[in-house]
């Protein structure tokens, strides 16, 4: 007997999760796909080269192997670079606008903790070659309804952009040492310890009281956009308050600006994005389940220099959140249940035939002892939680209701009698 | 709404407590024997639950608690996706390594560490360059150089007494502890209007 044969991070997806999962996917890619994006697939291994000079993903979180050739592969650890390099490959043209949406597992070797799933299930879009407000809208927009069009209201998106501390750090020509460390503290909007490690640096005070305040550049557009005004050391950095302000008037127009919000305190520390970055939430559900950007600088690296901009959908976790509010579509169709004598055993075959010709889900088993312990097997079977049960035998049909033998002339269904 | 509270059994509870009762907030149901686990206060919008330390960062990450409150410790030696907004200044103390004040560490060589902080002593060590064998110890620490365990112990060190009772010195720092105030990243966003006043009333109070 094998047992222990589960590994950690790894989940089967169960049969209603899976339908709920289908019918959510389905919903999606029909989103996607009235916008224009383009349904593609990418391999699931890559090859280890591809994720060597990336910082986003550090080497140890991949899942490598050796193929026959002594050539280093990993599982694939993310959608974005590989859907990239297909669209520089095939795409040339730089100046042509390709949108691309995607459904893919994505692995993560994550060493802690334990429980964290390692293969993630995901559905995104990325477009190409726009780098204007509106493309960043209508990515932003889509994010926003791909959780609405599951009956999720409770949206929120937060949207930052790298530029406006990395412009800061420029100006103050901070270290390689300092501004990681800062990255790290306003991504954990640590004031404390940002304000202990500028104490020694050798700033203006002006400059100091800037990076204290970037952790508490969140909340209502409005607002911080009023306030990142006053703290812009140059042009580039204004510059990132009148994209985002764009940004937002879009969303405006869209009718979806009252999901969003600003953080201004996502780094690049951890991802590629050169420009504007977003994260999706839903209320009282601990972790993001969207995360996206612009990348604007990832195409070069195959060759064809290419904005870009997309979002990916962490499906099982939003399918948790909707199974835990009662969301999930979920399966009720009935499933017809014949079973028949040794003689009427062709009779039972077109007869499942034929009602599975107009849709019906139909199953036939030999009748082999008595039928009651039959019914009550079908009954005790949570799979079998929505069937009808018949008995065909001597050229008679019955349905079972209530625990009583009911003679049929012919099986009738919703759909008929509609 | 409610607004939930995980904190770390022990002394830092018990101030983190004091603190939100000084706060005005009245939690009747709360005395230090009671073996209820969920607190709510009278007027429903704050609970709190006491757990081991190291599951704070958990339950605030998780998003199973709003806020939390847990020593600085513990958020290196278990690091979280989470928000580390206020320095509260309580429980201080420094994270030391420390040994026989007779026997200097043998750098260079091979060098035993006990401890209950590994992720944090195998860190320091790292960054010297220095091979370490980490024993985890989960209580008593000091008695592993007294019986020969290990040439040091990493641990906190707030008054020195039980080392010097056990005839150990601190014999280097490697940086300094107090609780924090840690928010979950959702929470903190899609649960503004109650957090906000929570935090600028605990600053307040520092």
């Amino acid at each position: 007997m094998l047992l222990n044969s589960t590994i950690d991070g790894f989940e089967n997806i169960q049969h209603q999760d899976y339908y709920s999962l289908e019918k959510i996917i389905n919903k999606l890619t029909t989103l996607y796909r009235l916008y224009g994006y383009h349904q593609i697939s990418t391999p699931t291994f890559e090859t280890y080269d591809l994720y060597v000079g990336e910082d986003s993903i550090p080497s140890d979180d991949l899942f490598k192997l050796v193929n026959h050739q002594g050539k280093v592969l990993v599982l694939k650890p993310d959608a974005t670079l590989p859907v990239t390099r297909m669209a520089a490959m095939n795409h040339p043209n730089a100046d042509e606008v390709i949108k691309f949406a995607y459904q893919t597992n994505i692995y993560r070797n994550f060493s802690s903790p334990e429980m964290i799933k390692k293969e993630i299930t995901q559905i995104g879009i990325e477009y190409f070659g726009n780098d204007s407000p509106e493309c960043d809208g209508e990515v932003i927009g889509l994010a926003i309804l791909s959780l609405l069009e599951n009956g999720v209201k409770d949206v929120h998106i937060d949207l930052g952009h790298v530029g406006f501390i990395n412009y800061l750090f420029e100006e103050l020509a901070l270290s390689s040492f300092e501004r990681e460390m800062l990255f790290q503290y306003i991504e954990n909007k640590n004031i404390d310890d940002i304000a202990c490690f500028l104490k020694p640096l050798d700033l203006s005070a002006e400059a100091k009281a800037i990076i204290i305040k970037l952790p508490s550049l969140y909340g209502e557009p409005k607002a911080v956009l009023k306030e990142m005004k006053t703290l812009c050391l140059n042009e580039n950095m204004a510059g990132v308050v009148e994209k985002i302000a764009e940004i937002y008037c879009h969303l405006e127009v869209m009718g979806l600006a009252s999901y969003v919000s600003f953080d201004l305190g996502f780094t690049n520390q951890m991802n590629y994005y050169t420009d504007i970055n977003f994260k999706g939430y839903i209320n009282n559900w601990g972790e993001p389940v969207i995360s996206g950007g612009r990348y604007n600088n990832l195409s070069e690296k195959f060759g064809i220099p290419r904005p870009a901009c997309g979002f990916a959908i962490d499906l099982m976790k939003v399918i948790d959140y909707m199974e835990q509010e009662n969301l999930l579509p979920m399966d009720t169709q009935k499933n017809h249940v014949i079973f028949y004598g040794y003689d009427d055993k062709s009779a039972a075959y077109d007869l499942a035939n034929n009602l599975r010709a107009k849709g019906e889900i139909t199953e036939v088993f030999m009748i082999k002892s008595d039928w009651g312990y039959h019914v009550i097997s079908i009954r005790e079977n949570p799979l079998y939680k929505n069937a009808e049960i018949y008995f065909l035998s001597q050229g008679k049909l019955c349905i079972v209701e209530n625990d009583q033998y009911i003679s049929l002339e012919a099986i009738t269904f919703e759909s008929e009698v509609n | 709404m409610v607004i939930r509270f995980a904190l770390a059994k022990g002394r830092v509870a018990k101030k983190a407590i004091e603190l939100l009762i000084a706060l005005g907030y009245i939690f009747e149901e709360y005395s230090e024997k009671s073996r209820k686990l969920i607190f709510t206060d009278t007027t429903g919008t704050i609970e709190f639950f006491l757990v081991k330390s190291p599951d704070v960062p958990t339950y605030v990450e998780k998003g199973a608690a709003d806020i939390g409150i847990v020593g600085k410790d513990v958020l290196l030696e278990h690091p979280a996706q989470v928000y580390e907004l206020l320095n509260l200044n309580i429980g201080r103390c420094k994270m030391c390594v420390a040994g026989f004040e007779d026997r200097p560490l043998p750098y260079g060589k091979k060098m035993v560490v006990g401890t209950k902080y590994p992720t944090i002593a195998k860190n320091y060590f790292n960054a010297k360059n220095q091979l370490v064998d980490i024993i985890k110890i989960n209580g008593s620490v000091e008695l592993a150089p007294l019986i020969g365990l290990s040439d040091c112990i990493v641990d906190i060190v707030e008054s020195g007494n039980t080392l010097k009772e056990n005839g150990l010195v601190v014999l280097e720092e490697i940086c300094d502890i107090s609780s924090r105030m840690i928010v979950n990243q959702v929470s903190l966003k899609t649960k503004r209007e109650l957090i906000d006043p929570i935090i600028r009333t605990f600053e307040t109070q520092l």
